[in-house]
């Protein structure tokens, strides 16, 4: 296994890790943490292994043992300015980049308002394109688990965005009639 | 169950996670009710709104920068084994067919270097003891091949050959009753084997073409590491390929299991012999 091959998996690892910890800060020591880990058990992975899966479960269990480790001290944060400053910015024209960030911001937004298992397995499926029995072994469920957990986060993610895009559209409307009236 | 009842299934329909007999059943439901088409045109709308926001997080350069020096750090090390890898390897070989050229001094000094390597490196001494158990299990499976093991009770009911080895081995052991109507594989009996010095049971299971058998020994004598590792719930199983045989590994509740077999598939594979008709069959199945 090249080193390439895991370096492939950052925005992953960090998209991962900013659900898990919700502080970019923590997030990034956490993804520079797995790769440590990673490379010192790389002899161990097997050519049939999933990378992907191995690292995510490394990253996973050193949270889970500094969670266990320093419950006191985390504290999950609220989203930010700081989490919107690393999100990815689209390649598109500046009105359809607007909009696409917009709603970017939204969906990150409903995400990180979600409780932390929900979260996870909203990213783990959604985002990084788990099977659900990758995410069983990962998680240490069985699939059922894995799939009635995600049917109620999604449904939980739909009504946080519902309530995020009305707010959103409430706010443009306000903006537009205040305009009108300036104009 | 009418698909309509199970609010799931236009998720795992729409998440590829539907297969075989449910796939075309539900396909089949999807073409007549228009429930569940509003149903997945919904998910599937709402799936677009988030897979349209992938990637979600972008790793900041700073991150990047750090990452990237780890791995250089790294091939500068060289890519070479870690010590308790070359240790193990190097243990598992037979030494004077390693080095048969090495004066007497040498073999002397190479004999206190390894002595102290095994003080220092628990882990690899982990890793012979379980490489070990693995190694007599096959053993004793090929005996049971060849005649030479068996069966000191034959029998086809688990009931029955669990309270056989009640008071013949060291550890309360009860094999599962067959949650399969129609199991692929069948108990044929049991007997006792010796593992360092200790009582183990030795489980004979057959399927139309195969043997199959399932080694017993308390964790006190047999180690489990090693192999292939795949966590499946809350147990760790270990899939080894030795020589034509393959075999799995696993502890729990104090005991070690060692369930060996000669299918021609990868180790994990071999384990749709008995679960191809289980729920759980797709644990086994290797993804393209």
């Amino acid at each position: 296994m090249h080193d390439t091959t895991l370096s492939r998996y950052i925005d992953g690892l960090f998209g991962y890790a900013m659900v898990l910890t919700r502080n970019p800060a923590a997030a990034a020591d956490l993804v520079q943490e797995t790769y440590v880990r990673a490379l010192k058990a790389k002899e161990s992975l097997r050519p049939s292994s999933n990378v992907k899966r191995w690292l995510f479960t490394i990253q996973r269990n050193i949270w889970l043992n500094e969670l266990r480790r320093s419950r006191p001290q985390i504290v999950e944060l609220e989203a930010h300015d700081d989490i919107a400053d690393v999100a990815i910015a689209t390649s598109q024209d500046p009105h359809a980049q607007y909009v696409s960030k917009l709603e970017q911001e939204m969906v990150r937004n409903a995400i990180q308002g979600l409780p932390v298992e929900f979260r996870e397995i909203i990213i783990l499926r959604e985002y990084e394109r788990l099977s659900y029995k990758e995410i069983a072994d990962m998680l240490g469920c069985p699939a059922g688990t894995v799939m009635s957990r995600l049917a109620r986060a999604r449904a939980k993610l739909r009504i946080l965005l519902l309530g995020n895009e009305q707010s959103f559209q409430q706010t443009e409307s306000q903006k537009a009639k205040g305009r009108s009236q300036e104009g | 169950m009418n698909p309509c009842d199970d609010a799931a299934a236009v998720l795992r329909y729409l998440d590829n996670e539907l297969g075989g007999q449910e796939l075309e059943t539900f396909r089949q439901h999807l073409e007549s009710c228009p429930i569940c088409q509003v149903r997945l045109e919904e998910e599937r709308a709402f799936s677009i709104v988030v897979s349209r926001s992938r990637p979600l997080y972008r790793a900041p350069e700073e991150l990047r920068r750090q990452v990237s020096e780890i791995l250089k750090q790294r091939r500068a090390a060289g890519s070479g084994l870690g010590i308790d890898e070359w240790l193990l390897r190097v243990l598992q070989r037979p030494v004077l067919s390693r080095w048969p050229h090495l004066p007497l001094g040498l073999w002397a000094l190479t004999l206190l270097a390894v002595s102290l390597c095994l003080i220092f490196a628990p882990d690899v001494v982990r890793r012979m003891h379980a490489a070990s158990y693995v190694e007599t299990a096959v053993g004793t499976h090929r005996s049971y091949l060849e005649g030479r093991l068996a069966p000191e009770i034959q029998s086809d009911s688990p009931t029955l050959v669990s309270a056989w080895f009640a008071g013949k081995v060291p550890f309360d052991f009860r094999l599962p009753a067959s949650r399969d109507s129609n199991p692929v594989y069948r108990l044929v009996g049991a007997r006792m084997v010796s593992y360092k010095g200790r009582n183990a049971a030795l489980v004979m299971y057959e399927t139309q073409r195969e043997k199959i058998s399932l080694l017993v020994a308390s964790t006190r004598a047999a180690e489990i590491a090693g192999g292939d590792e795949v966590r499946s719930g809350n147990l760790l199983f270990h899939y080894f390929s030795q020589e034509e045989f393959k075999v799995i590994t696993w502890s729990n509740h104090g005991l070690a299991y060692a369930l060996v077999s000669s299918v021609s598939a990868s180790a994990r594979e071999s384990c749709l012999v008995c679960h191809q008709n289980m729920p759980d069959r797709d644990l086994y199945r290797t993804r393209p």
